[in-house]
């Protein structure tokens, strides 16, 4: 390890340390614009420059791109380097608009403060300022270029780190220009990435444009939760309304970046007709009127009817401390569990993952980045999971090798081999590869038997064989593989195939290699919540059709968008006695519910959620709730409304109107929910002793304990002859519910196309980008077909797509046949 | 010889060469060829006499060339409808096409053979050996000269023994820096790895240089034999000729001698069954000077935008394609196939101590005869200048002359005397470079030309780092001031400022080397810039925003010189008496400056 000498302050770092870091260290915090921890070195911007006094360097150097070593003597101090540092910025400002007065960078602007740490302040270039035309680049980021220093972060972030090639570099010298080339919304779904790593104010947030000035902003470490990963980020807020989302640095999830989904998703928040006023029989009703009705009409019931009446719902959206005071009022009250997944394959899937991960086993998607061989079955990375990519992307650039093993046809910014079956073969697949793997770990051959399940190695196409092989063989040959295992399309044996294989790679190479994708933000939680067998949404209709439940409190929750048969939901909706809801979404739910209980986001209350590999993250509120500032007074400012009370600051956290419902009045401050939630799973003890700030995993350590088998049928339509079978998908946009009531994000999304293979798609005459409709239970369905050859045959691929009446499917699994699938006569 | 025998037909083994190198071609070359062809056919001529067509034989002045062998009669200036004349004259009946032949501009007597003109006689002709004799599209013809023998040598040598008759050669990088090349191999040689890369910097950008052009135009193979030795010594079995698109005739042919080479087994899979498998792809650039800049280079070669990268890691280490890389120039290359067939020792015995074989310059400027001279090593700038290349036309004086393109210096007159090696180049504040040579005389204004070079290296700049972008962009806007009168000495020391700062603070060599030719100006022509700044005078009287086109009676020889070049009849002379201009009508276009010997126009 070197060991050298900054400033008169002597540090030892890891070979490889750049002189830059190794100051960093030190607490010295050399000016920098072209560095970035996560795009390395580019030696573009020349702002680093310290002098070297001793050692193997000499004289006036740039301290990003020397290696530290031993016996150097640094000073970052030296007046030739102050100097020239001084004249860097001096060439910088030469161009610069200084329109910071208007710039939203303002405040947050590294130029503004390299600008005055360096002390240039007097204009001496009389020439003019280069000036350019901007670009539009959607919807989602405005174009500045007069602003750029032309530190290349943008390209480097764009091309390199994440794997685009519609941003970069255009002309040369003082002409470099940096944008597409020609307008149009930019294709990475990390573009957003542009606007916290740009030094200035090249790229803002379109979003959020003119809203406010950092300095101004309330702003709080945050967690996202439009997937499972959840990545880290800042939620920053004014007046009431959450009105930006950047990126957090986070070690363990997300590294440095988010997507586009996780940035632009805010806006459900500060919805105009999001429920504000607590509603009884369609009346306006103050939040306690509506808590006493609710809870009266529910004692009601459960006294008339029993309390297996009384059912309740919630989703993975829901946070942990929701999640666990549903789970302890349903059990105090003897009311139904609530049911959380929508589909009882999902619960059970979602579950098999959760109890088969463990300490060792379990690989955070920033140790993922550094694995050489990745397997992922029955995920398509961009749209379900999309900084999963972007880690992918980076043990990509590190040369990793890349199977997807998924019928959907999945594009990716990294090169993969493409095993595009049908969701029924995965699990095979992954039985075939463990069988061959132990086969041929010789020495362990019996315990290889154990581990593999016989009924599993079905019969499987021929021109697999080779793939499989070669699947077999990169395993073998790799030192750090990663099994990344997807929960929403495969069959529900999969994610045990899945663990299985990770299990044996555990032994042969010692390393975790274990990743699932699971359906939500919160799945993990819910799971370690649930009883088992655990009940889903369609368990509930069934028994609401039967009479068996009167009553239903859904909680954050909107099953119209998940359940596939949106008649049938209707139906059953209709016949209940009492439907009960809260939301913070303007949902179908709410609409139609007798009493509607309004609940905070989780910007207003904070709350906790699990990710999918077993870590609890924890945020505090960004603002303390109330309708914005804006909506109340109409626009105007300064509002014109003046009472005592915030305006819709009544509404409170979920979990705490849950206990009133309940009954529970005293139980409702934060100690307490820390204490419902060590009781009700004792992995949650620790939230008590943790800081909010760090979060940490509740996994078991688990060590060889053998994995608990539970046999279930996979659940699937019976195969029929020229049949397609629907595979249900997520996308990365569009088919998030909370994302898809965001304004900027619906603008910028595209249409949804539903895909079949091009061998399914010529018999019937369908190309690509044709209307076709598809004769569905709930009626025909138009939509657009995409047409591809890299995906599974005999598969019709459907995003749960807003824009998409897919809920008219009828039961599913289902099968749709091809007779049923014709070309429209739409144009 | 003389014009006194007249046979009917000539001897068996006459050859007619015609350059077809760019300069010459541009001139009508090819109908010259065709031509000839055609009249030997017509005057029955055919298995006689051969007329082939080669590539550069350095007089570019003089060009279109037409060689006859092996008497040596040099033809300049030859027009298409020369050509009978010279079948006819020359080769029919044995004498000479007096008005085409080449005249010495001092004695002023018609040279018969080329061999004894001043041009030619000085050089040492390695790297150009073949230029001008063999042609280019036809492997047959180098391999009759001695070529592939040096590869097939090699081939019987171990890779170390290789690399070591290269560094006994003494052979340094003909591309500019002057690295020791068998030291360079050597690198690369160690460096672990796989595969490994060659490449061959065809991408010759300095203003004024084309000494590589020529090379490929006139002798493709040696520079592939070269890579052949080199990647053969280091290892690599793929490489790659970067070529830039401007020089459309050294791809063309270079991708015939490609084509060819691979035809005949010499690239491709176990090339003389050493079981050495080499092939070679010709890349072409996309116009970016930069690209000559190796990092830069290889991006681009990998598909990627042509900006320079940071080293280390250095390309022996971490080049192409993330593999261990040599680079090395054409001359370079077209150097090594005599290095192997002659040894280290003998072209260790030409050149200076430190700076071995002969050096390709592009002679260029204020100079009569404009072309390729290959000299050896510490040969003195004033022969370059006044013997090879017949000195400075219209009895001006010599001024400066530019070494190294936009990232050298000027060596002025007190230095004439100077041996060109790498270390007198460097020692004087100029650089070897890669062979541009550009003389100026009294009639140059050193800023102006400073002003050139900067010009051209501000525009070039890939745009990567601050320094190179923005400040290359100060310095040339402060030179423009001094131009046109309008800086002052605050803004000459800022200049002075920002050109140690870009050449320290650059990130490659393109910005490293950008400030040179303005501070190299200064070091010797402080007074030009003092005259600019201070006197709003322009010496030279280039920079037109400082002349005042007023006759100096003084100096004026009232010989009307200056009345018959202006165009815009700005200008009033009678017999004997000075000329008056008359500044309302003058156009500012320096016409009568150009035509004035006396330097009368102020």
């Amino acid at each position: 390890m070197p060991r050298l000498v900054i400033d008169d302050l002597q540090i030892e770092v890891p070979e490889g340390t750049k002189v830059i870091e190794a100051a960093e260290r030190l607490g010295i915090m050399i000016p920098r614009f072209c560095y970035h921890k996560a795009l390395g070195s580019a030696g573009a911007c020349r702002m680093c420059a310290v002098k070297f006094i001793h050692g193997p360097f000499k004289g006036l150097q740039m301290s990003c791109m020397i290696d530290a070593q031993d016996g150097m003597v640094v000073s970052t101090t030296d007046e030739e380097a102050v100097a020239f540092r001084r004249q860097v910025i001096e060439w910088l400002m030469m161009n610069h608009p200084h329109d910071c007065p208007v710039c939203d960078e303002g405040g947050q602007c590294l130029l503004q403060d390299e600008t005055v740490s360096g002390g240039h302040g007097l204009r001496r270039y009389p020439g003019r300022k280069r000036t350019y035309h901007d670009q539009y680049l959607g919807e989602f980021i405005a174009h500045e270029m007069n602003r750029c220093i032309h530190c290349y972060r943008c390209s480097r972030f764009y091309q390199d780190f994440a794997g685009y090639r519609d941003l970069g570099p255009m002309q040369i010298a003082n002409r470099v220009y940096f944008g597409r080339f020609r307008d149009g919304p930019l294709e990475s779904p990390f573009a957003g990435n542009l606007v916290d790593i740009c030094p200035t104010g090249v790229y803002t947030d379109r979003s959020s444009r003119y809203k406010a000035r950092r300095w101004d902003l309330q702003r709080v470490p945050f967690l996202c939760i439009h997937c499972s990963l959840g990545c880290s980020t800042v939620a920053s807020a004014r007046y009431r309304e959450v009105v930006r989302i950047e990126a957090r640095f986070n070690e363990s999830v997300n590294g440095h970046f988010i997507c586009d989904r996780g940035r632009f998703a805010y806006p459900y928040a500060n919805l105009a007709d999001r429920p504000r006023r607590a509603r009884v029989d369609g009346e306006d009703a103050s939040l306690a009127e509506a808590v006493r009705a609710a809870s009266g009409r529910l004692d009601q019931i459960s006294m008339n009817a029993g309390p297996d009446a009384v059912a309740l719902v919630a989703s993975d959206r829901c946070s942990l401390e929701t999640l666990a005071v549903l789970k302890r009022i349903s059990r105090e009250k003897g009311w139904r569990h609530p049911a959380v997944f929508p589909r009882p394959d999902l619960e059970h899937k979602t579950r098999r993952a959760v109890s088969r991960l463990d300490r060792r086993l379990a690989v955070s998607m920033r140790e993922l980045e550094s694995a050489d061989f990745i397997l992922a079955v029955g995920i398509d990375p961009v749209h379900e999971a999309p900084m999963l990519a972007l880690a992918l992307r980076q043990a990509f650039r590190e040369d990793a090798g890349i199977v997807v093993m998924d019928p959907r046809p999945v594009s990716a910014p990294f090169d993969f081999d493409h095993v595009a079956i049908a969701p029924a073969e995965i699990g095979g697949c992954l039985s075939r590869i463990t069988e061959a793997l132990s086969a041929l770990q010789a020495d362990s051959a019996a315990q290889g038997k154990e581990t593999r399940r016989p009924e599993a190695a079905g019969p499987l196409r021929a021109d697999l064989d080779s793939r499989i092989a070669g699947i077999v063989e990169r395993l073998r040959g790799s030192r750090n593989p990663v099994i990344v295992c997807g929960t929403d399309i495969v069959r529900d044996s999969t994610p045990d195939r899945a663990a299985d294989l990770a299990r044996l790679l555990l032994q042969l190479k010692a390393r975790p290699c274990l990743f699932f994708v699971l359906p939500g933000p919160n799945s993990f939680g819910a799971v370690l919540l649930a009883e088992s067998p655990g009940r889903s949404f369609s368990d509930v209709v069934q028994d609401i059709e039967q009479g068996k439940v009167k009553a239903l409190l859904v909680v954050e929750s909107d099953p119209f968008k998940n359940f596939p048969d949106r008649e049938r939901l209707e139906r059953a909706l209709d016949r209940l006695d009492l439907l009960a809801a809260m939301d913070y979404l303007p949902t179908s739910v709410v609409g139609r519910a007798h009493i509607v209980l309004p609940t905070c986001t989780v910007f207003e209350c904070g709350g906790s959620f699990i990710n999918q590999e077993g870590r609890v993250q924890r945020v505090e509120p960004v603002h303390e709730g109330g309708i914005p500032v804006h909506q109340v007074s109409g626009g105007g400012h300064p509002p014109r409304v003046f009472s005592h009370e915030v305006p819709g600051g009544e509404i409170e956290a979920a979990w705490r109107t849950a206990l009133e419902v309940a009954g529970y009045t005293n139980a409702r401050d934060n100690l307490s929910i820390l204490k419902i939630m060590a009781e009700e799973h004792p992995g949650f003890a620790r939230c008590r002793d943790i800081p909010t700030s760090r979060s940490f995993r509740v996994l078991p350590d688990a060590g060889d304990r053998p994995p608990v088998c539970e046999e279930t049928g996979d659940r699937a339509a019976p195969e029929a002859a020229d049949t397609l079978e629907v595979v249900l998908v997520d996308r990365f946009f569009g088919t998030e519910e909370l994302s898809g009531y965001s304004p900027v994000i619906q603008n910028a999304d595209s249409e949804p196309l539903v895909f079949l293979h091009v061998r399914d798609a010529e018999p019937l005459g369908i190309a690509h980008s044709d209307w076709i409709s598809i004769a569905l239970e709930g009626g025909g369905l138009e939509v657009r077909a995409g047409v591809s050859a890299q995906m599974a045959e005999g598969v019709l691929v459907i995003p749960r797509h807003r824009l998409l009446e897919w809920q008219k499917l009828g039961p599913v699994p289902a099968q749709i046949p091809f007779g049923r699938i014709s070309r429209a006569g739409k144009e | 010889m003389g014009a006194e025998a007249s046979k009917s037909k000539p001897d068996i083994g006459h050859q007619v060469l015609v350059c077809r190198g760019t300069g010459c071609e541009s001139q009508k070359a090819n109908l010259i060829y065709s031509n000839l062809q055609d009249e030997v056919r017509k005057h029955g001529l055919t298995g006689l006499v051969e007329v082939k067509f080669t590539g550069c034989h350095g007089l570019c002045q003089m060009g279109p060339t037409v060689v006859i062998m092996p008497a040596g009669t040099f033809y300049c200036n030859v027009q298409p409808e020369d050509v009978s004349e010279i079948v006819e004259a020359d080769l029919m009946n044995g004498g000479h096409v007096e008005r085409l032949l080449f005249v010495d501009p001092k004695s002023k007597e018609k040279v018969f053979d080329y061999r004894d003109m001043k041009f030619f006689n000085p050089q040492r002709r390695i790297v150009l050996r073949n230029c001008g004799f063999v042609n280019p599209e036809d492997i047959d013809d180098y391999i009759s000269v001695g070529g592939y023998e040096g590869i097939r040598k090699a081939l019987r040598m171990s890779q170390v023994d290789v690399i070591n008759e290269v560094k006994k050669s003494g052979l340094r990088g003909r591309g500019g820096g002057g690295f020791p090349t068998g030291m360079k191999w050597e690198f690369c040689h160690r460096s672990p790895g796989d595969q490994k890369y060659l490449i061959c910097n065809a991408d010759e950008g300095d203003p004024g240089a084309f000494m590589d052009r020529a090379v490929l135009e006139g002798d493709p193979h040696s520079v592939l034999e070269g890579m052949m030795i080199a990647g053969y010594a280091i290892g690599a079995t793929k490489a790659y000729i970067y070529c830039r698109a401007e020089y459309p005739m050294a791809y063309e042919r270079s991708l015939i001698a490609i084509e060819q080479a691979t035809d005949r087994g010499y690239l491709g899979k176990n090339i003389f069954d050493s079981g050495f498998d080499f092939e070679i792809k010709l890349k072409l650039g996309a116009g970016a000077f930069v690209c000559g800049e190796e990092t830069a280079l290889m991006a681009s070669i990998e598909g990627k935008r042509g900006m320079p990268n940071p080293r280390p890691p250095f390309p022996a280490v971490k080049g192409l394609f993330g593999k261990p890389t040599n680079i090395n120039n054409v001359e370079t290359f077209a150097n090594i196939p005599v290095v192997m067939t002659k040894g280290g020792d003998w072209f260790a015995s030409v050149g200076t101590e430190r700076s071995k074989g002969t050096k390709v310059f592009a002679l260029a400027g204020k100079i009569n005869y404009s072309g390729l001279v290959e000299i050896p090593m510490g040969t003195p700038l004033k022969e370059i200048i006044e013997e090879i290349g017949g000195g400075i036309p219209n009895k001006r004086k010599f001024k400066a002359a530019q070494t190294g393109g936009p990232s050298g210096g000027c060596i002025p007159a007190s230095h004439f005397e100077t041996p060109m090696d790498y270390e007198n180049l460097t020692q004087i504040g100029s650089i070897m470079g890669s062979g541009g040579l550009i003389v100026t005389d009294e009639t140059t204004c050193m800023v102006d030309m400073a002003r050139f070079f900067l010009t051209f290296t501000q525009k070039e700049s890939c745009g990567k780092c601050v320094p190179c972008r923005l400040g290359t962009k100060k310095m040339l806007e402060i030179l423009q001031d001094i131009c046109a009168g309008r800086a002052n000495m605050r803004d000459f020391n800022q200049l002075m400022e920002l050109a140690e700062d870009i050449k320290g603070g650059s990130l490659c060599g393109l910005g490293q080397t950008a400030p040179n030719p303005v501070l190299s100006t200064i070091r010797y022509f402080r007074d030009e810039y003092e005259a600019h700044i201070i006197n709003r005078e322009c010496p030279a009287r280039v920079c037109v925003d400082l002349i005042k086109f007023e006759v100096n009676e003084e100096n004026c020889k009232m010989c009307g010189a200056c009345f018959k070049a202006c165009p815009a009849e700005a200008v009033t002379w009678v017999k004997k008496q000075p000329a008056v201009i008359d500044k309302d009508k003058c156009i500012k276009c320096r016409s009568c400056i150009l035509a004035c010997k006396y330097h009368a126009i102020d």
